[in-house]
């Protein structure tokens, strides 16, 4: 009997109970976290997009360790991921009356270009020192109008090539990239130093725009990476380049100020705020009626069901491989022989002589006055020589029986 | 737990709320509330998990009919129960399409009280269906959510083999008096038993006339004859690889079923004694020493579950157990296959040892299909069919003329015929006083 029938406790029911569940569940919610405090500290530690050029990242390609150098040398460094952050930072500098500040631009080919023109802008009017690392031609044509890009050189270490106190300082340096074409009438005030050249280009160039406003373009970033700060002179350029004003904004342009982020606006840009919360509120109901479509009254039900062969396959099969390998012999064989089989009785000889020549033909020819030579033909011939001749041949054996008078005892049964 | 369509419907009409009140506010505003209700409707919905259910432990049904299980269901906490309830089978237990609605309940059982719910099966196919689960979702006051729990409650649903050939029992039982000399056509035939002598009457075998016993009366005496009672038989199902195979949609073991049947209700009828054995390589089910009106139902119930097992007979042990089953002289009907390899094989080598004490008959399902296959003609593809048709045929032939120089009768017919073919073999064996 079935525990329902003792009426005290239902043992019937086997949903989990909370217990069950957790017991259950633990071992999948113990891997759960684990799996999330992992991805955690390691997003911790490899924070920002990827660590190129980031202050905080150690990795090689990072640039932890001039951060470090611009900090022991006590400059005040500042990280911004947004121009606005970068515009906000530069105006609260500037309640100062000198200029004191030293922006950074890591990556300016990503930037848009009315974001560029604003920076532009922004550091023209408090005299900010920008350094640009890895400036391209978008950048050099926003920041530094007339001063044109040459094709690129390899990385590696360059000779200064000018004397300035920057270049008898640090002397040999690594840079590249991006080489600079200045334009013919530049004097002395708008273009400091034209330095580092490779094959007669500078890859390094200081720019006045009047003022205490200086651009520098960087053809290459390499000397800020770790990796590279202790070659060459690499280290005394940088702590000259970003250390010679006491605040440093690091900027790290993100996806925010790429180009197209501000023309083309997401579709959540474009609905009004009340649009945006219904929409998430719709949102919500979504989840919901895919929860309550989504429970099933119970699981599907399965079942064994007993295989299906068909009796008849084995002879199907046989048809089939008569046909393909073309035994008109042996289909023409078991044609003829099943017809005699059923004629001989029709015609008064004994079963057992059905398949001898004499005896059947003889009867047979008495009783539809055909042929001998007809009848063997038909009954004892040769093979077929092709497919419709075998057709042709049932047929034949076919109008044979149906001219004799049908047998009452059917010799099949 | 479950959701209603009421509460993703609230929650959609919300997003108004949400788009006049914009911010984290407004939502708040929406799913709050509505999180409360849901969790109100949980709290004061039926348990799930204490409800009592309980229900027959077995029922039995024809295949095509109708079979109706009930399920109580006891509520024996304080709150109503409002519920669905779906009482799962396997899906061969239902009419296909069907499962969806008939499987499904609603019920309301108020606190303390029970309730029955009736699910009706439309069996598909022959055998036991054991009943898979019950699930219920109690439903809240407020229709917003639902606690869900399932419970196993036994149940199996036996379906019995259908029993088509019933319609031949008339006929059969017709002949069998014909057999039993209550109508005035006499059979004589050698083994049967005198029995009494009565009036002549016009249409009577003059060969039965008793002329001593006329003499010492005034009027024409006949003996009449007997056939005998209480003689025994075997039936024995091969469920071996071969009764599996499809004829039509039904597979060889459920047309022998069906002849076993016919062949039992005659027998019994006839006054004599069935036994019956389902045998591959160990006995699936076995009915022995039931008599009279018993005999039936016992080889209906036996036959239910039977199902044939992939594997070659050994028919060495079959004989074995047939001896065994059969220690006076019986006929033993040998429902199996003419297939020329399984007969050559094994049943040749085992069947003198049953010929030399028992009349042995083997029935064999034919297949309509080489029938069909033998006329085809009119394309080379046809033709292959009929020669291999005809190949076929040979092959069954020369194994039919096989066994029957054992002594065997042998009866091959479409899965229709065969239970009729059967009974006929049985009858024309009974008449010859064979048994």
């Amino acid at each position: 009997m079935t525990a329902t029938d003792t009426g005290a406790d239902t043992g019937t029911s086997v949903s989990p109970d909370a217990r069950r569940l957790w017991r259950r569940g633990r071992g999948l919610l113990i891997a759960a976290a684990a799996l999330l405090i992992t991805g955690l500290v390691l997003a911790l530690l490899r924070s920002g997009d990827n660590g190129t050029l980031h202050p905080d990242s150690a990795a090689p390609l990072g640039s932890r360790a001039v951060n470090q150098l611009l900090t022991d040398h006590g400059i005040d460094i500042t990280v911004a991921h947004t121009s606005e952050e970068v515009l906000a930072e530069l105006d609260r500098l500037d309640r100062n009356d000198w200029p004191a500040a030293t922006l950074l631009i890591t990556h300016p080919e990503n930037l848009a270009p009315e974001r560029r023109d604003a920076l532009r802008r922004e550091t023209l009017r408090t005299g900010t020192r920008t350094v640009l690392a890895g400036a391209g031609p978008d950048t050099a044509a926003a920041f530094t109008p007339g001063i044109e890009v040459a094709p690129s050189a390899p990385t590696g270490e360059l000779d200064p090539g000018c004397a300035t106190d920057l270049t008898e300082r640090a002397g040999s340096a690594q840079l590249g990239g991006h080489r600079y074409l200045l334009p013919p009438d530049t004097d002395r005030a708008t273009a400091a130093a034209a330095c580092y050249p490779f094959a007669g280009l500078p890859t390094l160039v200081t720019h006045h725009a009047g003022g205490p406003s200086e651009t520098v373009l960087l053809g290459a970033p390499d000397l800020l990476y770790n990796a590279n700060l202790d070659a060459y002179g690499n280290a005394s350029l940088a702590l000259q380049l970003l250390g010679a004003r006491e605040h440093l904004i690091w900027y790290l342009p993100t996806a925010a100020d790429a180009p197209g982020s501000g023309q083309d606006r997401s579709l959540t840009d474009l609905m009004a705020p009340g649009w945006r919360w219904a929409a998430l509120q719709l949102a919500i109901a979504a989840a919901l009626t895919a929860f309550w479509r989504g429970r099933r009254l119970g699981p599907v039900v399965t079942e064994r069901l007993p295989v299906s062969v068909r009796a008849a396959e084995t002879t199907e099969g046989r048809a089939r491989l008569y046909h393909r390998n073309g035994a008109r012999d042996r289909a023409a064989e078991a044609l003829r022989s099943a017809a005699r089989t059923r004629l001989a009785p029709r015609v008064g000889v004994a079963p057992a002589a059905a398949h001898s020549p004499e005896d059947l033909l003889h009867a047979l020819a008495a009783h539809t006055h055909r042929a001998a030579a007809d009848l063997h033909a038909l009954l004892f011939g040769p093979a077929p020589a092709d497919d419709p001749a075998l057709v042709a041949l049932a047929d034949d054996l076919d109008a044979l029986e149906a001219s004799l008078t049908p047998d009452p005892k059917d010799p099949s049964q | 737990m479950a959701l209603t369509g009421r509460t993703a419907l609230i929650a959609a009409l919300g997003a108004l709320i949400a788009g006049l009140l914009p911010g984290w506010g407004g939502i708040a505003a929406v799913c709050l509330p509505l999180l409360a209700a849901i969790g109100y409707d949980l709290l004061r919905a039926a348990p799930v998990r204490t409800l009592h259910l309980s229900r027959p432990a077995s029922v039995s049904v024809r295949l095509g009919e109708r079979a109706e299980v009930d399920l109580t269901v006891t509520n024996l906490s304080g709150r109503p129960l409002t519920a669905d309830l779906r009482d799962a089978w396997p899906p061969s237990g239902w009419q296909p399409g069907t499962q969806y609605a008939a499987a499904r309940h609603h019920l309301s059982v108020p606190a303390g009280e029970r309730r029955r719910v009736t699910t009706v099966l439309h069996p598909t196919r022959r055998g036991d269906h054991a009943a898979v689960r019950v699930t219920i979702r109690s439903h809240g006051p407020l229709g917003l959510a639902a606690r869900q729990g399932s419970h196993r409650v036994p149940g199996t649903v036996r379906v019995l083999p259908p029993f088509s050939s019933r319609k031949h029992l008339p006929s059969k039982l017709a002949r069998l008096r014909e057999l039993d000399g209550r109508t005035s056509v006499m059979l004589r035939g050698e083994g049967t038993e005198f029995d009494s002598l009565r009036d002549y009457v016009p249409g009577d075998d003059v060969r039965s006339i008793d002329w001593r016993a006329t003499a010492r009366r005034s009027a024409v005496a006949v003996r009449t004859w007997r056939p005998e009672r209480d003689r025994h038989l075997l039936l024995v199902l091969d469920t071996g690889r071969t009764a599996a195979g499809r004829v039509g949609d039904v597979p060889r073991l459920d047309a022998a079923m069906d002849a076993s049947l016919l062949l039992t209700a005659l027998a019994a009828h006839a006054g004599d004694r069935v036994d019956l054995l389902a045998f591959d390589r160990r006995t699936r089910a076995a009915v022995r020493g039931r008599t009279g009106k018993d005999v039936l139902p016992a080889v209906v119930q036996a036959l239910a579950p039977l199902e044939p097992a992939l594997i070659e007979s050994d028919m060495t042990a079959l004989a074995t157990a047939a001896r065994a089953g059969a220690p006076r002289r019986s006929l033993i009907v040998l429902f199996t296959t003419l297939e020329t390899a399984p007969v050559e094989m094994g049943l040749l080598p085992v069947l003198p040892q049953l010929t030399q004490r028992h009349t042995v008959l083997v029935a064999a399902v034919g297949d309509p299909r080489v029938e069909e296959m033998r006329t085809a003609r009119g394309t080379a593809t046809a033709v292959y069919e009929a020669a291999a048709a005809a190949q076929h045929d040979e092959e069954r032939r020369r194994t039919r003329a096989r066994l029957t120089r054992l002594g065997v009768t042998v009866v091959e017919a479409p899965p229709a015929d065969l239970p009729p073919a059967v009974a006929d073999a049985y009858l024309s064996l009974k008449a010859a006083g064979k048994l």
